[in-house]
């Protein structure tokens, strides 16, 4: 295991009281392997890798829970050495993480100069590799970075990520503001790059086909907390919580043509308020009563991890889950 | 390029509009048009030769283009009351004004962004919730107050600065930069400056603060901490080079902005520069003078406004290199 | 699209009203303009003393340059004139040129801006011409040549600063107009064909009032500083007595070699007062209102 994430609990303080924006989270990172972190938007994902870089917002705090890197554990202090030497970071908006005010090259080489040893001309000599290795035209170094388009600022951006061969890459929706072709590409240079270079990888997302096109494995997070988890294959042929089953439908890539979109009815619940039991019981077609109630179900077979309290009629609810009329029923439930 | 091009033309135009107000302005003064720049102190040679080279015997419209034409070289007419060009008078008191303005505007920069950089450090402390509000009481006092204040504590009370004019009675100087260079006229600029500086280090505080705080929220200041840069690196290289931006700009406009604020400061310190000669020159109706004086300063604002633009082009690389694809 | 904009206009005008209340700078601002509408407004009570009136001692002597003392809080002017009395009736002068002032710049900032934001196209890129060539007036020496010429009035000084203040609050309108022309309740209103006049006046204006605030606020300030330099440079109003005035006064009169600071300090801390209101004021509702435009 290169990452290990055990029980990690981040809080936010605001005026109104404190968020635990990511409340007991636990999942590893094997060596060589692509996890997909996935969930809707507030569910605490880009919270989670923001705690493994140890850049939380002001007001966020690591209230618990372990990181462990390589086998030893890192805390914030610790956890600087090995930014972008060992762990680097791929955001969502190239645009607003490059600097405006230096040409691309620039930023590159300040990456290799000052947290690499390589002195000036051989920093630029690598950065004209790390353009070649991510397809652009290594004159474009010169250029500003709003003189990129967004994919080639998104391959800029992975560029400088691998700029001082880092073991980890996180991956913050890192194709989510790009049109569906440019998309495609850069997924299939990620993975091509993750296998020639031997990469693990988190890749942060809210769409489950990007988890199916290109991860080894899931780990999906509801409301602050990992909800189910496990190889990729297994999870999405056979999810075993409802709310990856709702997910699994709402998404389009993943299901034949003639199945239509359902999408799961009602909102996350807000953090300062969480619901006592399972998170997800206010918006679940398949809620009884013990889901309100009583410990967290957590249930593990081969890798494959559901905390879901029904987790033994699995099978059952997954046939229904097919069925969109279900979902109805959960968006009714949701809105009374 | 085009840019340049476009805000020159921009700058240009708007002196341009100054002017044409300014011509109106003083010929719909009280009086008769001719009053605006003939009067009977002037002998009648001289008014002769006015007449002739205002064209005031003729119609306004053609006086206005011979306005132009006489400004374009420079001729603005003889000051009733010192009968000599204006334009001598003009260039003889212009570098006592541009010293004190950039003296003090440099000062002031300086210390208004090294402060408001450490300000916006020191966020939520109580050192903020002191200085921010006490910043705020500078910007809000009139200029020539804070000069009377530190004129009657520093120079009567302390003696430590004369209290006013450019020079001490008596000393000569075989030329003005040999004038400008000595220990005297520095000595009478120090107050002037410091004065003008305590009330202009505001504005580049509170924007290179508030600059500050929005930019450490950016996305490529959180990147850059990522990236394990030191806190310096950080701050200086990432943070303070893009709050920067619109402080060298304001610089810039506060230069010429400055200029015309100048009236009050240096009729306090009786410093010899253009503010005061247009106070002198209203208040004794020298028309010829006063029009002088104020398209000076106009011109000056007019170009520091096309400064300002320039400085953004180059400093912005978003704004001089165009998008490419 | 009634519905829309008679819930959306209350709303406003209610957070404008109950801003202050919110943000505790802007209360304390608001409290100093209170204090000094109530000390403007009182004036003859506070002091019944008429200020440029010229008070001899007990021996018939002229009460000129007596310091402080309990008959008179600020001693005298070098004419024996009692400086607490012309420090409370400037007060009126003040608000009074403060207050004109604002209402001028504000109304016509906010017409202008309004009309240019949302009509576009020429009359937009007339107004904003109009507007680039009042900002391209040097400020104060417009205002000494004006009133220098016209006349020394307090009118003239109003009118001088209101050319060239405009523009500031015109501009920031205009702009914030152009987003909320955007708006869906707007563009709803548009679709069920109201005029434009209506859309402009009930859809969008009560959306802007805020900023029509703020730069009433600024304006006050502005104004008081203005007319104080005014003035002090000798172009005053002969006929009020103003805090520029008595600065001058103490100016000329060589207050400041003999240290009277009771004559010159007072005028000068009110004057930060009110123009530092109007700051706390005017930032009060931009951080209600339009948190965007503020650093965080």
């Amino acid at each position: 295991m290169i990452l290990e994430v055990d029980k990690l609990q981040i809080d936010y303080q605001a005026k109104d009281g404190v968020t635990r924006a990511v409340d007991g989270a636990s999942f590893v990172v094997p060596e060589g392997r692509i996890v997909g972190l996935v969930g809707e938007s507030g569910c605490g994902k880009t919270t989670a890798v923001r705690a493994i870089m140890g850049v939380l917002a002001e007001n966020g705090r690591r209230a618990g829970g372990r990181i462990v890197f390589k086998g030893q554990e890192v805390d914030a202090a610790t956890t600087k050495r090995l930014l972008w030497r060992d762990i680097a970071y791929v955001p969502q908006s190239a645009m607003s993480s490059l600097d405006p005010v230096y040409t691309v090259g620039a930023q590159i080489v300040e990456v290799l100069t000052k947290r690499g040893n390589a002195n000036r001309r051989d920093a630029r000599k690598r950065a004209a590799e790390l353009f070649d290795l991510v397809g652009l035209n290594e004159r474009r170094l010169a250029d500003y970075p709003h003189q990129f388009s967004g994919g080639m600022r998104q391959r800029a951006a992975i560029a400088m990520a691998l700029a001082l061969s880092p073991s980890l890459l996180l991956a913050d929706e890192p194709v989510t503001a790009l049109d569906v072709i440019v998309q495609r590409q850069i997924l299939d240079m990620l993975r091509d790059l993750q296998e020639r270079l031997h990469l693990s990888m988190v890749l942060v997302t809210h769409d489950i086909s990007v988890v199916a096109y290109l991860c080894d494995e899931v780990v999906v997070m509801y409301a602050g907390q990992v909800i189910e988890s496990g190889p990729v294959r297994e999870v999405l042929a056979r999810p075993r919580h409802p709310y990856t089953m709702g997910l699994r439908n709402a998404f389009p890539d993943l299901m034949t043509d003639a199945m239509e979109l359902v999408p799961i009815g009602g909102s996350p619940p807000d953090l300062r308020d969480a619901p006592p039991g399972c998170r997800f019981a206010p918006r679940c077609p398949f809620v009884l009563e013990t889901c309100t109630t009583g410990a967290d179900g957590h249930s593990l077979a081969n890798g494959h991890m559901s905390a879901c309290r029904r987790d033994g009629e699995a099978d059952l609810l997954r046939k229904e889950a097919l069925d969109p009329v279900t979902w109805q029923r959960s968006s009714s439930f949701a809105a009374s | 390029m085009r840019l340049v091009v476009e805000r020159f033309t921009h700058n240009a135009l708007a002196l341009l509009a100054v002017t044409t107000i300014l011509f109106f302005m003083f010929r719909l003064m009280p009086g008769t048009p001719l009053a605006a720049f003939i009067n009977e102190n002037l002998n009648a040679d001289q008014q002769q030769q006015m007449l002739e080279q205002f064209g005031l015997d003729r119609p306004m419209w053609q006086q206005y283009f011979i306005y132009l034409a006489n400004l374009l070289q420079g001729e603005m007419g003889l000051s009733f009351f010192q009968r000599r060009p204006v334009t001598t008078i003009l260039l003889e008191v212009l570098p006592n004004s541009v010293i004190l303005t950039l003296s003090s505007l440099v000062i002031a920069y300086v210390f208004g962004v090294l402060a408001g950089a450490w300000l916006a450090w020191k966020r939520g402390s109580w050192i903020e919730r002191v200085a921010v509000p006490a910043v705020l009481a500078t910007r809000a006092a009139p200029e020539f107050w804070i000069g009377m204040v530190l004129l009657s504590l520093l120079s009567f009370n302390a003696g430590w600065f004369p209290s006013g004019g450019a020079s001490s009675p008596g000393l000569a100087y075989t030329s003005n930069w040999q004038r400008m260079l000595s220990w005297d006229y520095i000595h009478h600029l120090a107050l002037p400056v410091l004065t003008l500086a305590l009330y202009l280090q505001g504005l580049p505080l509170l924007l290179m603060r508030s600059n500050m705080l929005e930019v450490m929220h950016e996305e490529f200041v959180t990147m850059a901490r990522m990236k394990g840069f030191s806190e310096w690196r950080i701050v200086i290289h990432h943070a303070a080079r893009n709050a920067l931006l619109p402080v060298v700009t304001a610089f810039a406009l506060g230069v010429g902005l400055s200029m015309g604020g100048n009236v009050v400061i240096e009729t306090v310190f009786s410093w010899p520069g253009i503010g005061r000669l247009l106070v002198q020159a209203v208040s004794v109706h020298d028309y010829p003078l006063a029009q002088g004086a104020f398209l000076m300063i106009a011109m000056v604002l007019a170009l520091m406004n096309f400064v300002a633009d320039l400085l953004y082009i180059v400093l912005d690389p978003r704004v001089s290199h165009g998008r490419r694809g | 699209m009634a519905g829309v904009a008679e819930t959306a206009t209350p709303t406003v005008l209610q957070r404008i009203a109950s801003m202050p209340l919110r943000d505790p700078f802007a209360f304390v601002g608001l409290s100093i303009y209170v204090i000094f509408a109530l000390i403007a407004l009182l004036a003859d009570v506070l002091a019944p003393m008429p200020p440029l009136e010229i008070l001899f001692t007990s021996t018939g002597k002229l009460a000129a340059n007596l310091p402080p003392s309990l008959d008179y809080p600020f001693g005298t002017t070098n004419l024996g004139r009692d400086i607490y009395a012309q420090l409370i009736h400037g007060t009126r002068s003040a608000l009074a040129v403060g207050l004109s002032a604002a209402i001028v710049v504000s109304s016509v900032g906010t017409v202008v801006g309004l009309v240019a934001g949302y009509f576009g196209g020429r009359i937009d890129s007339l107004l904003m011409r109009i507007a680039d060539m009042a900002l391209s007036l040097p400020f104060l020496p417009f205002v000494i040549v004006l009133t220098g010429f016209l006349g020394a009035s307090t009118s003239n000084i109003v009118l001088a600063v209101a050319l060239l203040l405009w523009p500031n609050s015109a501009r920031v309108i205009r702009s914030q107009v152009l987003t909320v022309r955007e708006r869906t309740y707007v563009e709803a209103a548009r679709v069920t064909g109201a005029s434009s006049w209506r859309i402009l006046f009930v859809h969008v204006a009560p959306n802007i009032l805020p900023l029509s605030f703020v730069y009433a606020a600024i304006a006050i300030g502005w104004a008081i500083i203005t007319e104080a330099s005014v003035s002090f440079l000798g172009f005053g109003d002969s006929e009020s007595v103003s805090w520029g005035y008595m600065l001058q006064d103490a100016f000329s009169s060589q207050a400041l070699s003999r240290g009277q600071y009771a004559w010159f300090v007072p005028p000068g801390i009110c004057i930060i007062l009110i123009v530092v209101a109007g700051f706390f004021i005017s930032r009060g509702y931009e951080e209600v209102f339009m948190p965007r435009l503020r650093g965080r």
